[in-house]
């Protein structure tokens, strides 16, 4: 597992085993609040549960997240910009971003992704803030539960250029 | 996060204030009257609910008589009721709610049905049958302009509203004759 922070602009292409084109996709989305719960988790294409029930799930990304943040700002051998973005393994990559109010969102996908950092903060800014903030009938720190913003998000998700419902 | 996001088409609205301004007051209104209401009788039964609807309803009214004094200060004076209706429906609807009623019905007798496709205090909310209990709650202020922009134009009238299928909603007005 490689950490990588201080990332700017795109990734470099990354090379090695398991990297085909036909890959490419989204794995699943997780939203948090500023006080640690899971506001929205979706799934699109996870061919394996992490074998605990999901609200240990939830609290396990969540507190993980939490220390590697930790744990890069302090490590760093340079002045933090960003902070921590992504990371990856040999089969797929975690991408995170925090809003400036500390909502977090975490999104999984295939290797060829590169920095997803924007497409997180486009799911923030025309998803969350036009169906959930704008919606009297959602309290902020609740569960997200409108249908509305799920039917948003999904759609949003499947049009992305690296979303194939059919990865390998 | 970008409140500038907009679509080209919001252009000829550059000079007025943004449009969540109301929108995120407008929400805190009617959470507001609930609220002030709960504390005071407990649980809110259906003649409490009344009440709130009232006195969003008042809100509106008067802000909608004050509206329409500006809106028609400079405009001819108006040929018939109709003539009132469809500038309710197409120059006031476009101020207050950034588009036109989409379709405007009425048995000539005094009665019309305003009808919004895609009303804008609504479509936040859903695009189907989610949260339709909790709609007419965002449509009293609403139905309040109406009458109100009306009472200030000489029309009397009662105004009430009806939503099946979010974001589309009907307003009906009925003129009161004296």
């Amino acid at each position: 597992m490689r950490s990588a922070d201080l990332q700017r602009g795109p990734d470099r292409a990354s090379s090695g085993v398991g990297t085909r084109k036909c890959e490419m996709t989204v794995h699943n989305l997780y939203i948090f609040d500023r006080n640690g719960a899971c506001l929205h988790y979706s799934e699109w294409n996870r061919k394996k549960q992490a074998g605990i029930s999901k609200q240990e799930e939830f609290k396990l990304m969540y507190g993980m997240l939490f220390s590697i943040r930790s744990f890069v700002s302090k490590m760093s051998p340079l002045d933090m910009r960003e902070g921590f973005q992504c990371f990856q393994t040999s089969r797929y990559k975690l991408h995170f971003y925090e809003t400036p109010t500390g909502l977090k969102f975490i999104m999984n996908t295939d290797l060829s992704v590169p920095n997803a950092r924007e497409t997180l903060h486009q799911i923030y800014s025309t998803l969350y803030v036009d169906y959930i903030v704008k919606n009297p009938l959602c309290s902020l720190g609740d569960p997200l539960q409108s249908d509305l913003f799920s039917a948003r998000l999904d759609t949003f998700i499947k049009n992305l250029p690296y979303f194939n419902p059919r990865a390998a | 996060m970008s409140l500038g996001d907009r679509q080209p088409e919001k252009k000829h609205l550059k000079d007025m204030a943004d449009e969540v301004l109301f929108d995120f007051l407008h929400m805190e209104m009617v959470s507001h009257v609930y609220k002030e209401q709960r504390s005071s009788k407990g649980e809110l039964d259906s003649k409490d609910r009344a009440v709130c609807v009232s006195i969003l309803e008042g809100m509106g009214f008067r802000v909608g008589q004050g509206l329409i004094e500006r809106m028609t200060r400079d405009s001819p004076s108006f040929k018939d009721e109709l003539d009132m209706m469809k500038f309710i429906c197409k120059d006031f609807w476009t101020q207050v709610f950034r588009k036109q009623i989409d379709n405007l019905r009425t048995n000539h007798q005094g009665t019309y049905v305003l009808q919004d496709n895609k009303f804008v205090l609504l479509t936040q909310l859903s695009s189907g049958k989610q949260y339709l209990e909790e709609a007419p709650k965002y449509l009293a202020y609403s139905c309040g302009l109406v009458r109100g922009a009306l009472s200030n134009l000489g029309l009397e009238s009662v105004v009430t509203a009806e939503v099946s299928l979010m974001p589309s909603c009907k307003f009906q007005v009925v003129i009161q004759k004296l």
